[in-house]
Parts: structure tokens; C-alpha cells; sequence
């Protein structure tokens, strides 16, 4: 009876780790650049953290704001302290969810084009978004990618004017990450 | 008029100077950069779990040195090294990124080594999180 038991217990936990699988990532990559006749600014954080599941296809990113790197410390300066205020909203998030997480088979390799829509919250203001990427399966991993368009206005983010031309109306953010099945 | 003409351009190369010094003005060279706050990876940990405001307050932005135990060397395909600190937790630890504008002694790190890093300090997400980190070895 025990032994029956211990046999139930594998196969159901067995049977939910497959069901609830979830992807998981603390290295996820966040670009963002933004592009005027004047000057090109681009910044990359490494250490986004990403959680896929694959049961109902929600999605949450993470990324603290003063991880991001430029290329010139004035720039970086700039970012935190005048325009995202990293001391008060040190975190941008994302939740959402993959609209057709239905036609994506976690078990086999390919690739597949997704939908993904939730809430963005970047300086402490949050929106609405959607936006279209790639999930590639491969040996029983993840990596999903996306480029998006986002308005600093939007986010309650004011640029001053002295240097309004040299800052893109629209910037452009891609995401990448690799994620790894995690069981726990 | 002349002597007028003359201090105003001297005027504008020192401004034009200036503007360009802090334009291009580099970022903090972090190998000699004064370490603001020295502690365990584990206290660092806990402070940021059990009050993330205050922990906030306190360690955002600052050069923060933490010695611990390796437990999680990564390497991304940019050559970019991040090293997870056993704080005592299960899941989670203080994660070090090395500096990409500084040329390490090294970046292999044992698993269970102990070792001390420091860093920028940018918060919380899972793990705390330290970018820019050299290794401090005494």
C-alpha cells in the first residue's frame, strides 16, 4: 500500500511538473536605443529576469533600471537621475500574456511566431501594450525574442527641451532571453 | 570692440570645452573606485527581503563590497561573466556582474569558493543585484 502510494504520488507529481511546466531566466536582455539625426543612444541590461508559463502562457519580466549600461556615463547619468528617476521607480515590469500560447509544443523544436499582450510599467505609470515576437524551441529550452516601440511620454517620462531633438519621440526596445525549464 | 571680441571667444572655447569634457566624461573607474558599503552577501540579501524600500535608500547607487560563497557562474554569449553569492537562500543570492570596462585577473570561479566582489548596487528583482563588480583580492 505504501509502495502504491509513493507510485501515486510520483506519477501525479510527475504528471504536473510536465503540465505546469514553467521557463524561467535571470540573464533576459533588454536593448533599448533611441535614434534622432543628433545622436544615437542605446543602453543594454543583462540581467532581466523572465518567467514563462507554459500552461497558460503568462509572462513576467523584470529589470531594474539602474542596470542598464551606456556607453557615455553622462548619458547613464542623465537616465536615472533626470528622466526615470531609478531612486524613486527603481523597477520596470511587464505581465502579460501570450494569446496563442495554444499553438506552441513546448515537447518539440520549432519556431513560433507570438502574440503577447499585458501591462507595462516603466516609472511607476502603467500601460497597456501588445506587441509580436519569436519563441524557439530547442532541446527543451526557450529562447523568445521581441522588438517593440515605446513612447517616453507615455510613461510620464518629461524630456526638457534643450535636448528634445536629441532624444527619439519613439524609442525602440528588443528583448531577448533565454529561458530554461524550472521545477521547483 | 576688439579686446570685447576677444574674452568672448576665449569665453566660448572654455564653455565649449567644458560641455565637451562632460559629454564625453567617463564612467567610474570602479577598480579604484572607494567601496561605500562593506557586508555579507547574506545581509545584503536579507535587508533588501525584509524591507526593499529602506534597503533602497540605502544600498541604490552605492559601491557595495559583498564577500560570500560562489555558488553559480554564468557566462552570456556577449563574454559577459555574472557570478550568484550563496545568501542562504534556496533560489536566490546576490548575482555579481563583472565589469565590462575593466580587464579581470580573472573569471573562472569555483563553486564553493569563497570570494569578495564589489560592485554598483541596483536592487532587487529575485536575486540583488550588483553590476560593474570587481573582485577584491587581499
Amino acid at each position: 500500500m505504501k509502495r502504491f502510494a509513493l507510485l501515486f504520488s510520483l506519477l501525479v507529481f510527475g504528471f504536473t511538473s510536465i503540465q505546469a511546466q514553467k521557463y524561467f531566466t535571470r540573464d533576459g536582455k533588454v536593448t533599448f536605443s533611441s535614434d534622432t539625426p543628433i545622436e544615437k543612444i542605446e543602453a543594454h541590461n543583462q540581467k532581466a529576469t523572465c518567467v514563462l508559463n507554459a500552461a497558460d502562457g503568462r509572462m513576467e519580466f523584470a529589470i531594474l533600471i539602474k542596470a542598464f549600461q551606456f556607453e557615455k556615463a553622462l548619458m547613464q547619468e542623465h537616465f536615472n537621475e533626470n528622466y526615470m528617476e531609478s531612486g524613486t521607480y527603481p523597477k520596470a515590469t511587464f505581465k502579460g500574456q501570450i494569446s496563442n500560447i495554444e499553438a506552441i509544443d513546448f515537447s518539440k523544436d520549432g519556431n513560433y511566431e507570438v502574440t503577447v499582450a499585458g501591462d507595462m510599467t516603466i516609472h511607476g505609470v502603467t500601460q497597456a501594450v501588445s506587441t509580436t515576437g519569436n519563441i524557439l524551441v530547442k532541446d527543451g529550452k526557450l529562447s523568445a525574442d521581441a522588438t517593440f516601440e515605446t513612447k517616453p511620454g507615455d510613461y510620464d517620462i518629461k524630456i526638457p527641451a534643450v535636448v528634445r531633438k536629441n532624444i527619439a519621440e519613439i524609442v525602440q526596445v528588443t528583448v531577448a532571453v533565454d529561458l530554461a525549464p524550472f521545477n521547483k | 570692440m576688439k579686446k570685447y571680441l576677444k574674452y568672448l571667444v576665449g569665453i566660448l572655447i572654455v564653455a565649449v570645452g567644458t560641455g565637451a569634457y562632460m559629454y564625453y566624461k567617463p564612467h567610474q573607474n570602479i577598480k579604484t573606485a572607494k567601496v561605500d558599503i562593506s557586508l555579507p552577501a547574506e545581509a545584503v540579501f536579507t535587508a533588501f527581503e525584509s524591507d526593499e524600500a529602506a534597503a533602497n535608500t540605502k544600498y541604490l547607487d552605492k559601491i557595495v563590497a559583498v564577500n560570500g560563497t560562489v555558488k553559480e557562474v554564468n557566462k552570456n554569449e556577449d563574454g559577459i561573466t555574472t557570478v550568484t553569492l550563496d545568501a542562504g537562500q534556496d533560489m536566490f543570492g546576490v548575482i555579481c556582474q563583472l565589469d565590462e570596462l575593466t580587464k579581470h585577473p580573472r573569471e573562472d570561479f569555483p563553486i564553493g569558493q569563497k570570494v569578495q566582489f564589489k560592485g554598483v548596487c541596483t536592487g532587487m528583482l529575485m536575486d540583488v543585484v550588483l553590476v560593474r563588480c570587481v573582485e577584491i583580492i587581499d
